[in-house]
């Protein structure tokens, strides 16, 4: 699997810890208000709070923020992966750190095969979340995985919803984020050269 | 199960449903005053519990801890039991069941329920990021799965397997819109949705047009539950709680199977009959999630009304409507009445009390109610939500 990816299916974050700070306000610090001040002049007026909201979609990817950190690391590497219990042999998607069939914690790394079948897809035309809205329309879809029991939520890049059909076939790619994470998208296979996306091995 | 109290839902009262210029509070405010008006008896304080229905007030109005502030905005100052209750879509319904459950159980006399939601807010599409994180965030949200696209592969297979066309989709949303022109708190009261002017609104994912699509809505509603002993107090016709049913199988969508036999509904369905004593044959009306035209489709078939796949054509043949087989949204639906999330699962529980006490305009009375059921689901249907009122007459 290629690590590159067209700059057309690179999604924009939003405000995000580790992003640049936020311009420091140039508006004066309200002073508190003394008897004899707020008699003579009005109250300096309070700085409305210019503040990142948690609207990160994406997932935290570091060892220092998740247990499933190897699944970005994996993805950096080409590799699309989930984890599977090693006492039962499920298969657990998405990655966990517990089993919860057999309640067990002994889990490995198993790679996902990368390429699938659209079982439905639909596309959001209105009514698209912060970060999302340059992209619309954009078709989301269920893939199933060829091969393994699992099937799939995931953006489906390529063309336009009108376009596409149950049972095309696409691709897992990695998806570069601008801030330096990593995060993985579909992409229809007879679409992959005409946007330069490389289908996988 | 040991033997419980029976518990009867005696009053209640909505806000004006819609694009509100008011606040989170200000909501609460309005649905407790409706409710002590519709409820002249009622004393705040006898009331020993509340509950407060709200999925995202975090989000929306950036308050947590809600209930307190609830209780104060009522003039309660709960005994018994406080609590607020999130089950996204359901966050309404799950008040009154634990309310229900608090009551039956001996724990709580008397309680009310109210659910609320502000969802319009200056930057929509921060209340549509809010609608987002109700899917498995880092890994269904960040694809974009909100909860349009989701049902609209719902209604995409549907389509497929069964033949379902969008003119049997506009058949729902018209009735859910015509039932709600005789609903004045309904968001979408006094305008008028033709099939053909369905059929020529915009995309929002398709198949799914924006009249196939509930609404963001700012709403309160509250009801009045009690003890057998304490229902006489407020009125002659108790609505009794005669079964619950809930059950949840999934919350990422790889979990999902099939997207149009909803066996979690199935399974909360025979709960909720089974407690009742009843089938679905019984039932004068149903207050169901017709949070997309899809929905309801899907859940005639669940619930027993017709075969699986024969849900379009039962909403197409009148059906579903008065001098159907069985009432369905008489209320105007989410569709017709716009969905604030945890002010629907209260405001369906008043429709039902307003149909059994013959309280609504006669364009959407039901002919002689006497068994309603009450659903919701929430997110990407993976739960569901049931109740089942039988009317009760004088003693």
């Amino acid at each position: 699997m290629s690590t590159d990816s067209p700059e057309a299916v690179r999604p924009r974050t939003g405000p995000r810890p580790g992003a640049p700070p936020l311009p420091a306000s140039t508006e004066p610090a309200p002073t508190p208000p003394t008897a004899s001040a707020s008699a003579a002049t009005p109250p300096a007026r309070p700085a409305a709070p210019k503040v990142p909201t948690v609207l990160d979609f994406y997932p935290m990817e570091t060892a220092a923020t998740t247990r499933v950190a190897a699944f970005f690391d994996n993805l950096r590497a080409g590799r699309f992966t989930t984890t599977r219990c090693r006492k039962d042999g499920t298969l657990l998607w998405p990655p966990r750190v517990s089993c919860p069939e057999c309640h067990g914690d002994d889990l490995d790394w198993v790679d996902l095969p990368p390429n699938g079948h659209v079982y439905a897809f639909s596309a959001v035309l209105l009514g698209a979340p912060l970060g999302m809205e340059s992209e619309v329309p954009f078709v989301v879809g269920l893939v199933d995985l060829d091969g393994a029991p699992l099937r799939l939520f995931g953006r489906i890049d390529g063309g336009r919803w009108e376009t596409l059909r149950i049972g095309d076939a696409v691709h897992v790619v990695p998806v570069p984020l601008d801030d330096g994470r990593i995060f993985y998208r579909f992409v229809r296979d007879l679409a992959g050269s005409a946007t330069g996306a490389t289908p996988p091995a | 199960m040991t033997a419980l109290r029976r518990v009867a839902l005696v009053g209640g009262a909505t806000t004006k449903f819609g694009v509100r210029a008011a606040t989170w509070s200000e909501l609460v405010q309005e649905a407790g005053t409706a409710l002590f008006r519709a409820v002249p008896e009622l004393s705040a304080k006898d009331v020993d519990s509340l509950f407060v229905g709200a999925a995202e007030p975090e989000r929306f109005a950036f308050q947590s801890h809600v209930a307190p502030l609830a209780a104060e905005l009522l003039g309660i100052q709960p005994r018994r039991v406080l609590q607020r209750t999130e089950l996204a879509c359901a966050s309404g319904q799950s008040a009154i069941r634990s309310a229900y459950a608090a009551i039956a159980s001996g724990l709580s006399d008397i309680a009310i329920a109210v659910g609320v939601e502000k969802m319009n807010i200056p930057s929509m599409a921060e209340a549509n990021t809010s609608m987002a994180c109700v899917m498995d965030r880092p890994w269904d949200g960040a694809h974009g799965a909100t909860a349009p696209p989701f049902f609209a592969m719902v209604a995409q297979r549907h389509m497929l397997e069964y033949g379902t066309t969008e003119e049997q989709l506009a058949a729902v949303s018209e009735k859910n819109h015509r039932f709600a022109n005789a609903n004045p708190d309904a968001q979408f009261a006094e305008k008028t949705f033709s099939k053909e002017k369905l059929l020529r609104l915009p995309w929002v994912s398709p198949p799914l047009r924006l009249g196939d699509c509930s609404s963001m809505t700012d709403g309160a509603a509250a009801v009045l539950l009690v003890a057998e002993e304490f229902a006489r107090r407020y009125t002659d016709t108790p609505a009794w709680i005669r079964g619950t049913g809930q059950y949840s199988n999934f919350h990422n969508l790889a979990q999902a199977g099939s997207l149009t036999d909803w066996v979690g509904l199935k399974i909360a369905a025979a709960e909720a009959f089974r407690s009742a004593g009843i089938g679905a044959d019984s039932l004068d009306f149903a207050e169901l999630h017709d949070c997309f035209s899809i929905s309801e489709i899907v859940e005639y078939e669940a619930l027993g009304f017709c075969p699986p796949g024969a849900g379009g054509a039962f909403v197409a043949d009148g059906q579903a409507d008065i001098g159907g087989k069985v009432v369905v949204n008489p209320r105007g639906g989410l569709l017709g009445c716009g969905h604030p999330l945890g002010a629907t699962g209260i405001a369906q529980a008043v429709e039902v009390h307003c149909q059994f006490t013959h309280a609504v305009p006669a364009a959407r009375q039901v002919p002689d109610p006497n068994w309603a059921l009450v659903h919701n689901l929430s997110g990407s249907a993976n739960v569901h939500s049931l109740m089942v009122y039988q009317r009760g007459g004088p003693p």
